[in-house]
């Protein structure tokens, strides 16, 4: 078992049921019996964080180190902070957060489920080939390049699963969804579109002059 | 949420560990939590859980408690899981279906100030591993079989020294070599150090023994083209001259060695006044011209630089043998070195350094931001340590390159996916604990392939990867923990080859099945390390013993 199997769906699920602080530590790298593992774990807590501090948790609630297993005063140091660090924040949703309780904790089902979901599990998986070899074209991205696309998709796909999580509980206009979530209606219109383009959502009625639409079934 | 079929029994066992935890924690509170947590079936606190006692009252619990779940709370998993799974497996109860909790090293140690906390830790953590383990599944170990016939690719005296033990040890071996003569660097090389041995007839004693193996089938003006499987099965296609052979192959050592840099453009590098040790070493071979009685050697030429910043190791060495070997041929000869630290570890390098001097040669530091300035017929040089600007007379100048890696270094760490560092060197699975294995199980390296070595290394090195090589070839065929990726959702699996992309194992890939491409876990290579578990975008890879719904189980119960 390696940092490297520490899912940000399964992170995001703990800090909804309350969790205060999670603190990742591996190897360092290169010096790792599990190679590359760790890579890929600071990769997606770093992407995690992100998205967290987007939805309005303190970012410093995750945290990813490193130390070897030979250092222990290395390793009692950065337990020493990291608990300092959160008794600092208090407990999630308090005072320490952008976000109070109890709507940071919709929030982190939101972001539970962007992490859960297809879009973004595929890009960070995909940062290691982009980064090292390209894309199926050979283009090789920076990692500023990779960042600036992640922050997009960050914004996009929370807003998606707000939509999403919003018709779950019933069917909406775009302008009730617009002004349920703050969002602007052309952006509203434009993740509908698509989403009705991969078949997740339906146009159930037309009720005077707007259309009003449902989750597919299969979503529901 | 545990499985509804079945009635989940678990048994929870409290060590004491002597005083090392009873000593620290409430022992009586956590025996009386443990009874409170849901499927708890029975509850036990031992002295010593691992001693004869403890093991027979697991065993005897299992069957008249009629247990399907075990919890140890003790110690760690590093030295004892092993002991309670397979106590677990004697009373008939699958080894997997054993969970452990370190209430020692976690509890007890950490916080022996701290009883009270202390003891609501190990609370914490026995309620998550009754937790998981009513969610844990049986597995069954997994055995392969290995071909019984080594693939050693290059034939200097790493290779050669690993493809003799091997054959020496019954086992069928193939050895690969590029050139068209058995013995690499040997060939080249005068003397060995520090015994000062015949390097031609060492080599010819070798290269015969190989030759004349019955075991050892030699390939030259040869290369490995392909190598597809894992431990126990690869196939292998070797190029020759007479085509491509195809061999079943169950290990693989890499001794593909190094080569000497040439210091094009460095110090008016010519071969001829000015050379490297290699081409002294044949000078020193036929014996040195009669009129070199100046010679200046220089250290670090071209190592330890921004592109190559690490040290060589055995160039040093090599300097003062061949330093001694000019004074021996002409005593009346000058020899200076000029360096900028001098690496002769070990006892008997030492002593022959120290010899050295006793013959008169010249040690000479200098600052690598000033180096030699290498003129016709003399090298200046400002001396360090005195600070004093020198001209020094030189009939010849012999360049102290380091070994660079081999050509073609990674195309194999390609061909075999293993991988190589920053140098081109190969890397190991660890530095002090798997130092000639691969973290790839099945492959592993020797001599200067991993890293500038000397004949004498290289040999140890030769004989302690056959050594290595041949467990899983004495055994006849390797048994590999379940723990490991699985394809719980194959329907969901779109075939993508993320996962495959960044295992580190090379244990994933695609394959195509009836119901489309799909990703195929090859169990032998696989690590468990859960990185495509925790990838996959489907969901639909997980790792045994570590689901996601067991993760979230524990996460649960912590947070209750």
């Amino acid at each position: 078992m390696c940092t490297g199997r520490v899912d940000p769906a399964l992170v995001a699920g703990a800090f909804k049921k309350g969790l205060d602080g999670l603190l990742v530590v591996g190897c360092y790298f290169g010096d790792c019996h599990y190679i590359s593992g760790n890579f890929q774990a600071r990769a997606k807590m770093d992407f995690t964080r992100k998205l967290l501090k987007h939805i309005g948790v303190n970012e410093e609630r995750l945290a990813f180190r490193q130390c070897s297993s030979g250092e222990a005063s290395v390793f009692v140091d950065l337990i020493g902070k990291f608990d300092e660090k959160i008794r600092e924040l208090g407990p999630i949703g308090g005072g320490g957060d952008r976000l109070k309780a109890p709507e940071i904790f919709e929030k982190i089902g939101t972001a539970q489920a962007v992490l859960a979901g297809e879009k973004i599990r595929w890009v960070i998986g995909k940062r290691t080939p982009f980064l090292e070899s390209g894309n199926m074209y050979g283009e090789i991205f920076t990692e500023h390049e990779f960042n600036r696309a992640i922050d997009m998709i960050i914004v996009e796909e929370t807003e998606v699963q707000e939509i999403l999580a919003k018709l779950r509980q019933g069917s909406q206009s775009v302008t009730d969804l617009a002004k349920a979530l703050a969002i602007p209606s052309e952006r509203i219109f434009r993740y509908i579109t698509a989403l009705k383009r991969k078949n997740m959502v339906t146009l159930e009625k037309v009720s005077g002059r707007s259309p009003i639409f449902q989750l597919a079934p299969q979503e529901v | 949420m545990p499985n509804k079929e079945e009635n989940i029994r678990i048994g929870v066992f409290v060590c004491h560990c002597g005083s090392n935890i009873a000593g620290y924690l409430n022992m009586e509170e956590l025996g009386a939590y443990a009874e409170t947590l849901p499927h708890v079936a029975f509850v036990k606190r031992n002295l010593y859980t691992c001693s004869e006692g403890g093991i027979n009252e697991i065993k005897k619990a299992i069957k008249e408690q009629n247990l399907n779940r075990v919890v140890v709370a003790s110690c760690t998993p590093r030295t004892h899981e092993p002991l309670f799974r397979s106590s677990c497996a004697e009373a008939g109860l699958n080894p997997y279906l054993f969970e452990m909790v370190n209430i020692r090293d976690q509890c007890s140690w950490v916080h022996m100030q701290q009883r009270d906390d202390g003891t609501a830790k190990a609370k914490d953590l026995i309620r998550m591993g009754v937790a998981k383990s009513a969610l844990l599944e049986p597995q069954q170990p997994i055995i392969s079989d290995v071909t019984l016939r080594a693939l050693v690719m290059g034939a200097g005296i790493a290779g050669m020294t690993s493809a003799l033990a091997l054959a020496n040890r019954g086992y069928e071996v193939v050895l690969v070599e590029r050139e068209e003569r058995l013995g690499g660097m040997l060939n080249v090389i005068n003397k060995l150090g520090p015994s000062m041995a015949d390097a031609a007839s060492f080599a010819e004693e070798k290269i015969k023994a190989v030759q004349s193996h019955k075991n050892i089938t030699v390939f030259t003006k040869a290369r490995v083209t392909e190598a597809q499987g894992f431990i126990g099965k690869y196939k292998v296609d070797i190029e020759t001259e007479s085509g491509v052979k195809k061999i079943d192959i169950g290990v693989i050592i890499v001794a593909t060695g190094g080569r000497l840099l040439v210091p094009e453009g460095l110090y008016n590098y010519d071969g001829k006044k000015v050379i490297t040790q290699l081409e002294a070493e044949t000078l020193l071979k036929q014996g040195l011209d009669k009129g070199i009685n100046n010679v200046v050697m220089i250290q670090c030429a071209g190592g330890r630089t921004k592109e190559k910043p690490y040290c060589s190791r055995i160039c040093c060495q090599t300097a003062v043998k061949n330093a001694i070997m000019i004074k021996e041929q002409n005593p009346a000869s000058k020899v200076s070195i000029l360096y900028r630290d001098m690496q002769m570890y070990g006892v008997e390098n030492e002593e022959l350094f120290r010899d050295s001097r006793a013959k008169g040669i010249r040690y000479i530091k200098y600052d690598p931001e000033d180096p030699p300035q290498v003129k016709d017929g003399s090298v200046q040089v400002f001396h360090s340590l005195l600070g004093l600007k020198m001209d020094l007379a030189a009939d010849l100048v012999v360049l102290s390159t380091p070994i660079v890696s081999q050509e073609g270094a990674e195309a194999t760490s390609q061909l075999l996916r293993v991988p190589i560092d920053d140098n081109g060197f190969f890397l190991e699975g660890h530095v002090k604990l798997r130092p000639l294995d691969f973290a790839t199980d099945g492959v592993f390296l020797a001599g200067s392939a991993r890293f500038p070595a000397n004949i004498r290394e290289a040999v140890a090195q030769g004989l302690g990867a056959a050594s290595r090589a041949s467990i899983p070839l004495s055994k006849g065929s390797v048994v590999v923990e379940p723990i490991i990726s699985i394809l719980a959702n194959e329907d969901a699996c779109r075939g993508c080859g993320l996962c495959v992309a960044l295992c580190p194992y090379g244990a994933l890939e695609i394959r195509k099945t009836e119901k489309g491409r799909k990703v195929h876990v090859i169990d032998v290579a696989c690590k468990g390390c859960g990185v495509c578990a925790s990838t996959c975008y489907q969901h639909a890879l997980s790792v045994n013993s570590f689901t996601d719904d067991q993760i979230n189980a524990q996460i649960n119960a912590f947070l209750e």
